[in-house]
């Protein structure tokens, strides 16, 4: 008995350390010429679901989204957003069809969104962490 | 809530970045098809009937929308209902102008904004249901009109919110129990306040509008019987609608966590004239998700409400009160396509004025949007 508890113990660590090696961190980019510092979950989940459309310092927020089925986008909708792809394209058919609102621009990769997002102090975006160069600041890390 | 105009996102983009984001043409879609059969024609639900039934749940719909420049844009969706044979006809078909990032201006057909739903009552792939509640999604000849709106979005703190104010001008063909009328509604008007705070939401709706039903009395139908009815008991006058006020109040709030669901929504329709009866329609409704599978509950109310002495007596030919309690499920197999099996008992306690009676509606659909 006390073997196999110890077995499960390890197998149980084990785990653990996979899980925490293969989940790779997500990081919500904005330009390094972006004034904004930090932000917090509830105010990227509202830009990205097009509830606001300004940065906490009343500049302009235009979020873009990865291609449906990019890793990074899977863990931002499901980590930060909260809400599973068939949820959220109910939510965006609900505003689609009355004119009510778009859903963010599918902006390509890990890389072309951290290219774009450089670019404009504008953007929003989410990237795999392993991606952030000088060019763009992280306001927040899952 | 507080939606970003699309249009200058797009344009913004645009400056920086021309080829990703070039074009400006959308094309979104939704297609619902659906079969039904109710379990005995002693209940009325629409034109379902005890042979399985193809077109009542099928519905296409075409939207195209354009950016004209930063601050105009161009949409019409163009919707084909086989209630109505296949015929197409623009359920929207408007010009939204842009004021200011957080106030829009809509001229053209609108969709009239009386429910929770209104604004995406076809697009089944939106909500849990096949369809919504009958007794309470009850006024459908009126859910498009001409005019304009205004729609001022605000945030205080954590909460979102909107505030819309209609006016326009309905007229077409009503077919309110066996006979067809013109009927014409001035003065159509409205105002919706929607708030929403995290999980929570609140929607309050007032509408008023002045009927006019020219035709009424030259024909055959039940009303034409109750105007005579009327005139011969001394109350024809109050059976007149021309230039009456009808007015509806709605109320709904919402709880939504990602994987319960909640909505209570409450109206109420109150007209001057006596030719149609008050009435208050409710639901309640809830939903658990499990994965991919939705399952939910509604339980639905209406009842008529009438007037006292000789014209309650006369409004008592046409008095209507049933239920409904609906249990359904939910499957998204895809992320743009979901198919839905719901059970509905309807309990009819009053049908044009008659006992009713209960029966069973069974339906499947799978609804898509693109």
């Amino acid at each position: 008995m006390k073997l196999f508890k110890s077995i499960s113990k390890i197998a149980i660590g084990l785990t653990l350390l996979i899980g925490s090696l293969v989940h790779a961190e997500v990081a919500v980019i904005v330009s390094a010429s972006n004034a904004n510092a930090a932000l917090d979950q509830d105010t990227i989940s509202r830009v990205f679901l097009g509830k606001t459309s300004n940065f906490p310092d009343g500049s302009q927020a235009i979020p873009v989204d990865q291609t449906e089925g990019s890793a990074s986008r899977e863990a931002f909708n499901d980590k930060v957003l909260g809400k599973s792809s068939s949820q959220l394209k109910a939510y965006w058919s609900r505003l689609i069809f009355t004119g009510k609102g778009t859903p963010p621009k599918e902006s390509g990769s890990d890389a072309e969104v951290k290219d774009l997002v450089a670019k404009n102090p504008n953007l929003i975006g989410y990237v795999d962490a392993s991606v952030v160069d000088g060019s763009v600041k992280v306001v927040f890390k899952f | 809530m507080v939606l970003r105009k699309s249009g200058l996102a797009a344009a913004v983009l645009l400056a920086c970045s021309p080829a990703a984001f070039s074009d400006d043409l959308n094309i979104n879609g939704f297609v619902s098809v659906g079969a039904s059969v109710l379990s005995n024609t002693d209940v009325h639900i629409g034109d379902y009937d005890d042979n399985a039934s193809f077109s009542n749940d099928t519905i296409v719909g075409l939207q195209i929308s354009k950016q004209v420049n930063d601050t105009t844009s161009a949409t019409a969706q163009l919707v084909s209902r086989g209630t109505e044979d296949y015929n197409t006809e623009a359920a929207w078909a408007y010009i939204t102008y842009a004021a200011t990032e957080d106030l829009d201006v809509r001229f053209g057909r609108l969709r009239t904004p009386f429910f929770y739903y209104s604004d995406f009552l076809e697009v089944g792939y939106a909500y849990n249901w096949i369809r919504p509640s009958g007794e309470v999604y009850r006024l459908d000849t009126f859910s498009s009109i001409n005019g304009v709106d205004f729609t001022q979005r605000f945030s205080t703190g954590s909460v979102d919110g909107s505030v819309q104010f209609y006016y326009g001008r309905f007229s077409d063909d009503f077919t309110p129990v066996d006979e067809t009328y013109n009927i014409e509604l001035r003065n159509f008007t409205g105002v919706v306040l929607n708030l929403t705070q995290g999980d929570f939401g609140a929607r309050l709706s007032y509408h008023q509008a002045d009927m006019y039903m020219p035709e009424l009395g030259t024909k055959t139908g039940a009303l034409d019987g109750l105007i005579t009815a009327a005139t011969g008991a001394g109350v024809g006058d109050k059976f007149v609608p021309d230039g009456e006020t009808t007015s509806f109040y709605e109320a709904a709030v919402t709880y939504d966590n990602g994987d319960m669901f909640f909505i209570a929504e409450w109206t109420a329709l109150n007209h001057e004239t006596a030719i149609f009866n008050d009435d208050t329609g409710y639901m309640v409704s809830a939903a658990k998700r499990f994965d991919d599978t939705t399952i939910h509950l509604t339980y639905s109310n209406q009842s008529d409400e009438l007037e006292s002495g000789t014209v309650g007596l006369i409004q008592k030919n046409l008095e209507g009160k049933e239920s409904s309690i609906t249990l359904g499920a939910r499957f998204d197999y895809d992320t743009s396509t979901a198919f839905k099996v719901e059970a509905q008992y309807q309990d009819e306690d009053t049908y044009l004025g008659a006992p009713g009676e209960s029966g069973m509606l069974y339906s499947v659909a799978v609804d898509l949007v693109f």
